[in-house]
């Protein structure tokens, strides 16, 4: 089934030449799909456009049928996990354990399930030792799993990261892909943004290629 | 029409602070309106995109129209408008200090955005040439660098926040003020992260090492400038003459 779609959509920053163009593709759940290509090459752009945080200037995307244009940022939260290229960005509660329990502690709904939850993303991800700390004295590193730790408390059904093995040591990131592999097996479909060509043949069933803004090459 | 790049960045500085200090004080609104429609003009005489301007800063209207609001209820002199028993909720000069207040905004605005028609590094030589020391000239400058990186820091923790999928429309006003709280912490301990990381980076490229400091870009006032400055000051002075008398 088709998870996100993306038609003939193209997208130009404000006064800025077009950086996306003409792109359409289908991204199936089933696929842990990679998007590679050089810096400035339109990546973290096209991926914002299939989770709709940026809309297209022409074409549409849609998830699960809707079009990104009608949805709110919300909507597409409960159904995709977005973890940006600068944690720094996404992270903003002071405290570590705080960012994991922050949508339940909005809605005043705590519950031991949630700490639960908490308790095994923050061990899996061996923030557990630094669970009261501030988030800004963190190191990139430690923000960046931070970051995912906290996209993973949402139970998203799929998941779109971009840069995620950036400021990871070679441990961290076998972890990682340990975990991702475990999310894959759940059923959790992927878009993954990456410079890392290892991490990206390990995980990828498919791999797009761009370049200014077009895709340049497609494989299974 | 004045073309935008023959003005020295001076020239405007002096524009500026004329139109700005009036508007600061004086205390009538007729004479708020008038330096209020000038302002305009000049603005769009120099050429700067004052709509556009106005157009970003539509999502602060909110916080003006409250601002507008508890002034307007705090100030308790001059004659009832609404009254909840005997608890006076609204005055004649507390609706004419609300005025005031937003005149006044518009006009600093306003003419903020004549500065916005020079480069930030034009208006840190003015103020240089003007002999303000560097380090503060530069200060000023690195702030109006900064703004609206800043602007889109805020926008993106706002989208991240909403991607955990909060629906901001569907919130109680009270979870939004708190929402509001974690916007702004880790933009303002970027702000701080970010300016301590700036200032190692600028004493290792030697900033301060002389005491003198030469520049490749030089300011000239030409007839024009003089004209036009002293002009300002002119107006402004007549102006502040004839509300005084």
């Amino acid at each position: 089934m088709t998870y996100i779609e993306a038609k003939n959509i193209d997208f130009a920053y404000p006064k800025r030449k077009k950086v996306i163009n003409d792109i359409s593709l289908k991204i199936y759940k089933k696929d842990i799909t990679t998007i590679i290509g050089h810096n400035g090459g339109g990546k973290t752009t096209l991926g914002k456009l299939l989770a709709g945080i940026l809309k297209p200037i022409d074409g549409d995307v849609f998830i699960c049928g809707n079009n990104t244009k009608d949805m709110s940022l919300g909507q597409v939260g409960k159904k995709i996990g977005y973890l940006f290229q600068n944690p720094s960005r996404q992270i903003f509660t002071t405290n570590v354990c705080e960012e994991l329990l922050f949508l339940s502690k909005l809605g005043g709904k705590e519950s031991t399930e949630g700490y639960g939850e908490m308790e095994r993303l923050l061990n899996f991800f061996e923030l557990w030792e630094k669970k009261d700390e501030f988030t800004f004295n963190l190191s990139y590193g430690e923000k960046q799993r931070l970051a995912l730790a906290a996209i993973l408390m949402n139970k998203p059904e799929f998941l779109i990261l971009d840069e995620p093995t950036t400021g990871l040591d070679k441990l961290r990131k076998t972890r990682l892909s340990r975990y991702l592999t475990r999310l894959e097996e759940e059923g959790v479909g992927m878009i993954i943004i990456s410079h890392d060509l290892d991490f990206v043949k390990a995980h990828a069933s498919r791999r797009i290629e761009i370049a200014r803004g077009e895709i340049i090459n497609d494989t299974r | 029409m004045i073309q935008d790049k023959s003005l020295d960045p001076r020239t405007k500085l002096i524009i500026v602070i004329s139109i700005s200090s009036l508007s600061v004080f004086i205390q009538d609104l007729r004479y708020l309106i008038i330096i209020l429609a000038i302002a305009i003009l000049v603005s769009k005489i120099l050429g700067s995109e004052i709509f556009t301007v106005l157009k970003k800063l539509r999502r602060m209207l909110g916080v003006f129209i409250a601002m507008i609001i508890v002034q307007s209820l705090f100030i308790k002199g001059g004659n009832p408008l609404i009254m909840i028993g005997k608890f006076t909720l609204l005055t004649d000069i507390g609706i004419f200090r609300a005025s005031e207040f937003l005149l006044r905004i518009s006009i600093i605005l306003v003419s903020a955005t004549i500065l916005m028609t020079s480069t930030s590094r034009e208006i840190l030589q003015g103020l240089v040439e003007w002999k303000i020391p560097y380090e503060i000239a530069f200060m000023v400058s690195v702030a109006i660098r900064f703004l609206p990186l800043l602007g889109e820091e805020l926008q993106d923790t706002l989208t991240a926040i909403q991607l955990r999928g909060i629906d901001m429309d569907k919130l109680s006003i009270k979870e939004k003020i708190k929402l509001y709280s974690h916007i702004f912490t880790p933009v303002v301990a970027g702000a701080i992260v970010k300016s301590q990381r700036l200032s190692i980076a600028m004493e290792c490229r030697g900033f301060r090492a002389y005491n003198k400091r030469t520049s490749y870009i030089k300011l000239k006032m030409n007839t024009k400038d003089y004209l036009i400055s002293t002009a300002s000051i002119i107006t402004s002075i007549f102006i502040a003459y004839i509300y005084l008398t």
